[in-house]
């Protein structure tokens, strides 16, 4: 006895669905800010420091390609539904996927590291020893993720990275140069030495890792967007894009006004905090360290678990959290095997933390090309993309961001095997 | 037995062992078979491809294939109706094992030869097969055991070769419970989910949309045919229907609900002017209700009578009389089988129960239903009509965090 048609009206009311569109952190947003991790401050730090403004200008170039390669990957994405290690199983076989997994998985365990070296960094500002933090980290972070309350406590640590958000203030209460500044933005000044372009491509490393084309992508998917509302992703990772260039630059500003100014080199995070004194006084340790241990505690977790679903993912094995060791062993072995090194290498004693930082972000520039290439290949593959490739004028730019990148790689490679190259290395 | 890996890219060679042109790919005709057979193969020479057909080979191992014929005809190949190309549209494809009940990637294909047919017996999903194809040629042993899945348990195969969808596909999908089927049509593509989706009967289909994520429900139904797409929604629980309604854009709701049977059509309308987050956003309008001038005896007859029962029916709801809503009380299905059949229904219902008003707040209304340990609550307007009730099911996806909904099958529709 149903009930039956009662006062039956016929206009569909629209009936909102409250917090589906109210989303403001996109996945763009999102991934584009996770390069501003351990790695990165130290990188961005590092540029300030030992460079002054004269760097400032690649963050317009670096932008341009950030945002192209990004919104590339979201695109493919929404129109295909499909993470970009599927898509690269799929459409180049398995030879190519073992090797850009290969690379994938070297450059994530090199940023891994980093992140565990960033948490060590930050406790040490507190006096506590990296070998005890370092571990306690590595464990909760597999039992949080494995565990499932991950996502409840990755607001928190999100919460505490906010803190670089202080660089920005800081920048502008450490008087820098403005006419410097804007002189360092427009005149492109290059050295072909080692320092220099050692920098240049940890730089280009930390802003556009190959893991942030995978994370997007898979964000996009999960998200469930579609070619009919994929404006709105477009904008968030243009918008997201330049939101994490512009924190980028207050870290440059703030760091050149400080300590390059003084003449001093960072070696430690201690260093890189006193670029917060203008703002903080002498709290600018203790925020540095709150916003230091945050973010790497945020990416810590993310990416191995990042890396072990686009492995899982291409070579088709069972994967997610909520699996066992023996259902899915690949997937959580990946994820314990990142986040295990990780940490065992953060602890290497006399390990010059800062260095490593660096270091890492470089062999993200290096194996950057890689990625980039694929992802050129599949984003113009009109069976695959249909109208969605790239227009003429944005392939022109992505292609040219793909071989510079490269050129640079193989530039630095070169330098580094080669140190007598250019006169005095 | 032969994998697909072993064969691919081997020399073809004519009578005399000549070597006339490579294996580019093998062609297998799906249909009926569980294990579909070997049609022909895709030749390359010289930069061009063509089509080799099954009867002109006489043998294919793993030094590749031979000819029967000095004679090659140099016909381009074109793909016929429910044929697939086993590299380009099965090899490190996805595909749904119905047996594992899990979503696989191919990494090779199992070819064996039985009564002068080549068939395809198996997809390997194994670590070795993924093996076999990166080492350097001797170096895989293939006599090792390896976990290969049964061809006749490929309940999808998600490639973007259009026409060549297993036709007996969905009824292995059938077996699965729709809570399964949704899950494993999630963990695929969007566009291969709703192939998922499209391939299953209305009922199924409905069951399985219902399991869903509402965004993922809107935009399968958005793309599908509309009379198809009208047909599932009356197979819907008119809750859902609505909900999913919802989620559309106007013009698209209205003309599926114009496509809708006028029954179902009507139960989901009075749904619709409902706030999402009230209660009369949350509630289903499937119940029971009974005059309570009946028997006990005879409300049971009734039960069994019905022609579509309702899903829940642990609760029914007594009324003035027949056609009439104003709600008097309530009785347990226990209790009416417990009763004795000649009482009358106002005898043996309850006229002190939980209620809710259809503008109170849907998480209130749900945080009661655990409270009480209730299975419904019936929902009454201003003048004592009841409109609908709301399930504990529907009360638990409020209340439980969003991943563990996704364990939780649903109890009533």
């Amino acid at each position: 006895m149903r009930r039956g048609a009662q006062g039956v009206r016929r206009t569909v009311a629209r009936r909102r669905r409250l917090l589906a569109y109210v989303a403001i952190l996109g996945p763009g947003m999102i991934t584009a800010n996770a390069g501003n991790d351990a790695g990165g401050i130290a990188t961005f730090a590092s540029v300030g420091a030992d460079f002054g403004y004269s760097l400032l200008w690649i963050l317009i170039p670096i932008t341009i390609s950030l945002g192209i390669v990004q919104e590339m990957c979201a695109r493919m994405g929404a129109v295909t539904g499909k993470g970009l290690a599927d898509l690269i199983r799929e459409r180049f076989g398995v030879r190519w996927t073992a090797l850009i997994m290969l690379a994938l998985l070297i450059a994530n365990a090199g940023v891994t590291v980093s992140e565990f070296v960033g948490i060590a960094a930050a406790t040490e500002l507190f006096g506590l020893s990296r070998f005890i933090s370092v571990p306690v980290a590595a464990v909760a972070v597999w039992f949080l993720v494995v565990k499932g309350s991950y996502k409840r406590v990755e607001r928190a640590f999100l919460l505490m990275s906010l803190v670089f958000l202080g660089y920005v203030v800081s920048a502008f209460m450490s008087r820098p140069d403005w006419t410097a500044v804007a002189v360092g933005l427009v005149r492109p000044e290059f050295k072909l030495e080692h320092a220099f372009l050692f920098t240049f491509v940890a730089v280009i490393g930390t802003t556009i890792s190959p893991y942030m084309q995978v994370y997007v992508q898979s964000s996009v998917v999960e998200k469930g967007v579609t070619p009919d509302d994929y404006a709105k992703t477009k904008t968030d990772v243009w918008v997201g894009t330049i939101f994490a260039i512009l924190i980028v630059f207050f870290i440059i500003i703030s760091t050149a006004a400080t300590l390059h100014k003084s003449g001093i080199e960072i070696s430690t995070a201690a260093d890189a905090a006193r670029a917060l004194r203008p703002l903080a006084g002498r709290y600018a340790e203790t925020l540095f360290g709150i916003g230091l241990f945050g973010a790497s505690m945020l990416a810590a977790g993310v990416l191995p678990l990042a890396t072990a679903y686009s492995i899982s993912e291409a070579l088709g094995f069972e994967k997610g959290v909520s699996r066992s060791f023996r259902e899915a062993p690949i997937f959580l072995g990946t994820f314990t095997f990142l986040v295990a090194v990780g940490a065992a290498i953060a602890i290497v004693p006399n390990l010059p933390l800062f260095r490593v930082l660096l270091v890492t972000q470089v062999i993200n520039g290096l194996l950057l090309p890689i990625v980039l290439f694929a992802v050129l290949r599949l984003v113009n593959n009109r069976e695959l993309m249909g109208s969605h490739v790239n227009g003429p004028l944005y392939n022109i730019a992505a292609w040219l961001t793909a071989i510079v990148v490269t050129l640079l790689s193989l530039l630095f490679i070169l330098i580094t095997l080669f140190p007598g190259m250019l006169g005095r290395g | 037995m032969l994998y697909l890996s072993q064969v691919l890219g081997r020399p073809i060679r004519d009578l005399e062992g000549e070597r006339v042109a490579t294996v580019k790919d093998v062609i297998v005709r799906l249909g009926a078979d569980d294990h579909p057979p070997v049609t022909g193969f895709v030749a390359r020479y010289r930069r061009r491809d063509f089509f080799l057909p099954r009867w002109r080979i006489t043998e294919l191992n793993q030094h590749g294939v031979r000819l029967n014929s000095d004679i090659l005809d140099l016909r381009p190949f074109v793909r016929r109706e429910s044929e697939v190309l086993l590299a380009r549209d099965v090899l490190d494809k996805q595909l749904i094992d119905v047996d594992g009940k899990r979503v696989v990637r191919v990494n090779d294909v199992q070819i064996i030869e039985a009564a002068g047919e080549y068939r395809v017996t198996g997809a390997d999903v194994s670590l070795q097969g993924l093996w076999r194809r990166l080492a350097p040629p001797g170096f895989a042993g293939t006599k090792t055991p390896v976990e290969v899945l049964d061809w006749a348990d490929v309940g999808y195969l998600a490639t973007d070769a259009a026409t060549v969808q297993l036709k007996s596909s969905s009824d292995k999908l059938a077996r699965l419970h729709p809570v399964e089927i949704a899950r494993l049509a999630e963990a695929l593509s969007y566009h291969h989910g709703s192939e998922v989706v499209e391939s299953l009967d209305d009922e199924t289909a409905a069951e399985t949309l219902e399991e869903m994520p509402a965004e993922s429900q809107a935009r399968i139904l958005a793309d599908m045919d509309q009379e198809r797409a009208a047909d599932i929604l009356e197979w819907m629980s008119p809750d859902e229907a609505a909900d999913v309604l919802g989620d559309l854009p106007e013009e698209k709701a209205e003309e599926l609900l114009g496509l809708m049977e006028h029954d179902e059509q009507a139960d989901v309308v009075e749904l619709l002017p409902y706030e999402d987050d009230t209660a009369g956003g949350l509630m289903t309008t499937e119940f029971v209700t009974l005059p309570r001038a009946l028997t006990v005896g005879e409300a049971l007859a009734r039960l069994r009578e019905m022609a579509e029962t309702p899903n829940m029916i642990y609760y029914l709801y007594v009324v003035e009389e027949e056609h009439s809503w104003k709600l008097l009380g309530v009785i347990a299905l226990r209790s009416l089988i417990l009763a004795d059949p000649s009482m009358p229904l106002e005898e043996v219902m309850r006229t002190e129960f939980q209620r809710a008003d259809p503008e109170e707040p849907a998480k209130e209304v749900a945080q009661r239903i655990a409270e009480y340990n209730l299975l419904a609550l019936p929902v009454i307007d201003d003048s004592g009509d009841i409109l609908g009730i709301i399930t504990v099911d529907d009360a638990m996806e409020i209340l439980l965090p969003k991943d563990w909904r996704l364990r939780l099958p649903r109890l009533f529709g």
